[in-house]
């Protein structure tokens, strides 16, 4: 059967202009190194329009991906992020950065790197989009040449990344082992037959693909890269890999756990609870004690892991849907947190909490987003966080998950004291220099709708969740899931 | 685009405009915006116009008609923001978007050189998109966030000249008060949404009337009714709730017209009106407290409006009696009589509130002791408020005529002979104590001559308003009958506009007509022989009873009792649990926790150290466990 080429045009687009980009930056030398971001995130605005247009498909492509409402969801998610990402980069990059060509193209191809892991129907084209997503992450973490920091980021993420990801490609020989297949709907007709004999390298083949997969979302005990890259990695690459990174991991996790792993639920569920807790209680406790603002971010990301997780321990629609909804709230709120601290480094070079003492004199506006977005991090009412946080939670509970819900609610609490802690710099501390910072347009009009955002979804957060629906209706259809669900999603 | 009940959401969405365009921008606006404000109030009322037309095209059945949107809709709960019309709506709509136009025009020379002009027209904008949204909304939630909204703007405009320590007292006393009765609404809201799974009005309707689920079990129907009840009291100052109204009259007197006569206080009515179903499913005795305390609080009000001393206070205990009318009306079942006479009511006591601001205006004084003689100085505003005033006494043909009327009907069709005897009785006080007041701010001589020479008529944006509310006052009450409200549009007269169950077709009953009438001819009569001159006679009865007339001075001690309750009871128990909340709650368990997750925080940063075979080692480490802890659930 010829597959339908024609389904992965937002791909081909995003690859091309990630070609154009280059070529316009080899050729055009002398061109400004900021309309190469401009061109970068049009790239990424006219692939999120152009995967508008399989909304409601649902066609396979080879065997290999599914282009359905789930990998629509998470086309148009990740071609947003990379737009952000881009435009807010503009500044920095033209300050910082040599090479700027690839380091935009690098962030296109990353994309498709998370477009094919939320997309793939079986393992090795799952695994081949994650190593092209983590190989561009890798290079973009190092690529300040002349900062140590980054160096030491990047490789130590490299050669964690390439212990765990051959952790994971154990784990997925030992399920096609087992089961005699990589396609995750084969896999779960497989392992719902009685089949004792092989029981142990089928368990271990789950906690090795669960492992592999902990690395890329940053769980508790395979989180350690996390806060040296993105303490090293340059700040809007950082933003880039708290959001894409985690996002596309956690497509592929709910994917391949939903599809794939569901007739075996009562296996791996405490696993991935007992990982959540973990992960949630250590990222925020050792959040507490940070003092630079990116290994805050960093451990606070780790915090937020934890409740994702929950989603997938907890897994049935209504948590599914729940669970995209936090990373969608997370990711924007997250962002927004991003491109607030990139506008005051590019100001004044430091990134410590002290460093953001009287912000609120300085730029009101600014330090306005940025304590609203944290806001939302932390889960307060009328920001984003306070929606998605009670519906996964509730989902959570609802799955006899109680115990996690209340562990989860007791760290939000604790979150709540670091993310305080920088607003209570922002707004009670004694600026080191009176002056105003200059309003660049770009990066302010970016934070205002990413704030907007943040509202939008803490306020009116039903177009989300119906979008959120949609996408995970179809995970469910094809097995049993019956048994574990509570019924369908809200229409 | 069709304007009609479907767009009923434009009148809050334009007041709620304007007040977050003012709240934004007013300082930046010429005259603080204050023109904005009006065009809202002037744009309200026309659309109210449109929507009315509409209603009256539609078959009654298809009622109530409106347009909503789901704002959270998840497994088992759904928040909407709905909006509907049907009758008693479009009355309570008349009186806000008309009243509430003109006191916002009449505010304009009312509030003139106020240095907080602006803020003032921003919060009443708040109050009207509040109020608006409270009399359309579809479910019980968002009338419940309405209800609130306009708590806090009647607490924000009582205090509004917060400087003075008796303003900022009294919107706390408002808050407070009136929040006694909010919490048991909000509880009584949770028990029907408990019973039936939603909080949509119609539905609740239905579940009541057929007794569907928990809502059978006739305790917690009674109970949840009354719970709303509470919450109705509460609003509408109702015995022993009450005492939060006069002294909200703190606040700038087109407050008073608007928020303490025409509207928020009788969202408590609309509220019962709008249940009625609901109490008439539930045990009977829900009823009869409404009429309880309907005639203890008409008593009262009635007997200390008679000794009040200050203009606005006795007003104020006035709308306190008429309010007190309206419950009764209900406690009857008669819907028809409470909504006809909150109708006229709107119009004849915002027109008092707003002539005696207009007194207050002119002369800064308010202690009918100072006053007297004004309507020569003053004759526009003294003929609109003896015409405010006769309308409230009941004087025929005025329209508190007609409404006083309907209640008395309906007190002989459902109640008993007794209750009928008190309440024209109560008609006889009324007439008395509006008739002094008047008698004595307007009439007689000059008892300060400084005061006196500084009065003039205030100016027409002020007297214009009154001269159309006093238009109303005289015409509104002829509603009531059928030709009347044919030739406005209406099937018939208001009671088969307006009604519950069965339509009222209007019947003059002579008995209680003249008999009602002559009860108010004889109090008027009596004002001139008990205050006339000096008042002699007046003081000779005060002396004759000597502990009644200390016990009506003071209120009947309702405040004093208060007090001792919060001293002795409230701040002995709140005083324990500061006690405890400091030394247990924070000492022990917040710092300590917070002190031993710190020190968890502390110990557990250095299992980061920045080698890179630790980090290896932990992978493998978590690898690890979780097998084993994979083996160990599994076998």
């Amino acid at each position: 059967m010829n597959p339908d080429w024609s389904l992965l045009a937002p791909e081909y687009i995003l690859a091309g202009w990630a070609a154009m980009v280059i070529s316009v930056d080899l050729f055009f030398g002398r061109v400004r190194k900021d309309y190469l971001a401009y061109l970068a995130a049009l790239g990424a605005l006219v692939a999120a329009l152009v995967s508008l247009i399989y909304i409601n498909d649902d066609k396979p492509f080879g065997a290999l991906l599914q282009i359905d409402n789930y990998a629509t969801f998470f086309r148009v998610f990740f071609c947003l992020i990379a737009f952000f990402t881009c435009l807010i980069s503009a500044r920095f990059v033209q300050e910082r950065v040599i090479h700027a060509g690839e380091y935009y193209a690098l962030i296109l191809v990353t994309t498709i790197g998370g477009i094919y892991m939320a997309a793939a129907e079986e393992l090795l084209t799952a695994y081949i989009g994650l190593e092209l997503l983590s190989f561009s992450l890798y290079v973009l973490t190092s690529f300040l040449k002349f900062d140590l920091r980054s160096n030491e980021g990047g490789l130590k993420y490299m050669l964690l990344g390439a212990f765990s990801s051959a952790i994971l490609l154990y784990g997925i020989s030992l399920i096609y082992g087992v089961t005699g297949t990589t396609n995750f709907s084969e896999i779960a007709q497989a392992l719902s037959g009685n089949n004792d004999d092989l029981r142990f390298p089928m368990l271990l083949g789950l906690v090795l693909i669960i492992s592999g997969l902990g690395f890329k979302v940053a769980a508790v005990p395979f989180h350690m890269w996390t806060p040296d890259a993105y303490e090293g990695a340059p700040l809007p690459i950082t933003a880039f890999i708290s959001a894409i990174s985690k996002s596309a991991g956690f497509a592929l996790f709910l994917k391949l756990f939903a599809e794939g792993f569901m007739p075996v639920i009562d296996e791996w569920r405490w696993i991935v609870a007992g990982l959540a807790a973990t992960t949630m209680v250590f990222g925020n406790l050792v959040a507490i004690q940070q003092r630079n603002i990116k290994r805050l971010l960093a451990y606070s990301s780790i915090g937020q892991v934890g409740f994702l997780m929950m989603g997938i321990a907890a897994i049935s629609p209504d948590a599914a849907s729940a669970m995209l909804l936090h990373l969608a709230g997370y990711v924007i709120s997250n962002l927004a947190v991003f491109v607030a601290i990139i506008i005051c480094y590019n100001q004044t070079g430091k990134e410590n909490i002290d460093d953001f003492a009287g912000l609120a004199e300085r730029a009101p506006f600014v330090a306005m987003c940025l304590g609203a977005s944290l806001l939302s991090l932390a889960g307060m009412p009328l920001f984003a966080g306070f929606v998605t946080k009670f519906i996964l939670f509730q989902a959570a509970a609802n799955q006899d998950m109680l115990w996690l819900a209340g562990v989860a609610v007791l760290m939000s609490f604790v979150s709540l004291y670091y993310y305080l802690v920088v607003i209570k710099e922002m707004y009670l501390g004694q600026p080191e220099a009176p002056t105003r910072f200059p309003i660049v347009p770009l990066e302010y009009a970016a934070l205002a709708v990413l704030t907007a955002g943040v509202f939008f979804v803490g306020l009116y957060p039903q177009p989300f969740f119906d979008a959120t629906a949609n996408a995970t209706d179809l995970l469910f259809a094809g097995t049993s899931a019956a048994s574990v669900s509570s019924g369908p999603p809200a229409p | 685009m069709e304007l009609g009940m479907e767009q009923a959401w434009l009148l809050p969405a334009i007041t709620g405009g304007t007040f977050a365009f003012l709240l934004l921008f007013g300082k930046y606006l010429p005259r603080g915006g204050d023109f904005l404000a009006v065009g809202a109030g002037v744009a309200t009322f026309v659309v109210f116009l449109f929507i009315l037309t509409d209603l009256l095209d539609v078959p009654r059945e298809s009622l109530p008609i409106g347009k909503g949107w789901d704002w959270v809709s998840f497994e088992g709960l759904e928040i909407r923001l709905g909006f509907e019309v049907d009758e008693i709506t479009i009355v309570m709509l008349a009186v806000v978007t008309f009243v509430g136009s003109l006191i916002v025009l009449y505010s304009t020379g009312y509030m003139r050189g106020d240095p907080r002009y602006g803020w003032f027209f921003t919060v009443l904008m708040l109050f009207i998109t509040s109020m608006l949204t409270l009399v359309l909304a579809d479910n019980l939630l968002l009338l419940y966030a309405a209800w609130e909204g306009v708590g806090i703007c009647s607490f924000l405009l009582i205090g509004f000249w917060h400087e003075r320590r008796s303003a900022a007292e009294a919107a706390k006393k408002a808050f407070i008060t009136t929040r006694i009765g909010d919490v048991g609404l909000l509880i009584g809201i949770i028990l029907f949404w408990r019973a039936t799974g939603t909080f949509d009005i119609s539905e609740i309707i239905e579940a009541a009337e057929h007794g569907e689920g928990l809502l059978g079990d006739g305790t917690y129907l009674t109970l949840a009714t009354l719970l709303l009840f509470a919450g109705a009291a509460g609003k509408s100052a109702q015995f022993p709730l009450h005492v939060w109204l006069p002294d909200a009259m703190e606040g700038p007197t087109p407050v008073s017209a608007l928020i303490h006569a025409a509207t928020m206080v009788v969202a408590g009515v609309y509220l019962v009106s709008r249940m009625m179903p609901v109490f008439a499913a539930a045990d009977p005795i829900a009823l009869d407290v409404v009429t309880a305390l309907g005639f203890i609080t008409v008593f009262i009000s009635a007997a200390i409006g008679l000794v009040q001393t200050d203009i606005k206070r006795v007003v104020a205990y006035s709308t306190i009696n008429s309010l007190g009318l309206m419950f009764i009306a209900l406690g009857s079942l008669s819907v028809t009589a409470a909504m006809l006479y909150l109708l006229t009511h709107g119009f004849f006591k915002a027109l008092l509130f707003m002539a005696s601001g207009s007194v207050i205006h002119a002369t800064e004084e308010q202690e009918v002791s100072k006053l007297g003689g004004l309507i020569k100085k003053m004759p526009i505003t003294g003929w609109t408020f003896a015409i405010g005033a006769l309308a409230m006494a009941g004087l025929a043909p005025l329209s508190g005529y007609w409404a006083k009327d309907e209640i008395l009907v309906a007190l002989e069709h459902e109640q008993n002979i007794i209750l009928l005897a008190l309440a024209s009785f109560s008609v006889f006080i009324t007439a008395i104590y509006m008739g002094r007041i008047f008698y004595l701010a307007f009439l007689g001589e000059p008892r300060d001559h400084h005061v006196h020479d500084r009065a003039h008529e205030s100016p027409p944006v002020m007297t214009m308003p009154l001269v159309v509310l006093t238009a109303l006052t005289l015409v509104s009450g002829f509603i009531v009958f059928s030709g009347v409200g044919e030739a406005l549009g209406f099937d018939g007269g208001f009671g088969e506009f307006v009604y519950f169950e069965e339509p009222e077709v209007f019947h003059f009953d002579w008995i209680i007509g003249i008999g009602s009438l002559i009860a108010v001819i004889a109090g008027l009569a009596a004002v001139p022989y008990f205050w006339g001159g000096t008042g002699e006679r007046a003081h000779a009865v005060a002396q004759q009873f000597p502990w009644a007339y200390k016990l009506v001075k003071n209120k009947f001690y309702m405040d004093e009792i208060y007090q001792v309750f919060l001293d002795r009871v409230v701040f002995v128990l709140s005083g324990i649990l500061a006690w405890f909340d400091r030394n247990v709650v924070n000492d022990t368990g917040v710092d300590g926790s917070a002190m031993i997750t710190r020190l968890a925080g502390y110990r557990a940063k250095f299992v980061q150290t920045g080698q890179l075979p630790n980090y290896a080692f932990a992978i493998a480490f978590g690898v690890i466990m979780l097998a084993v802890i994979a083996f160990a659930v599994e076998f």
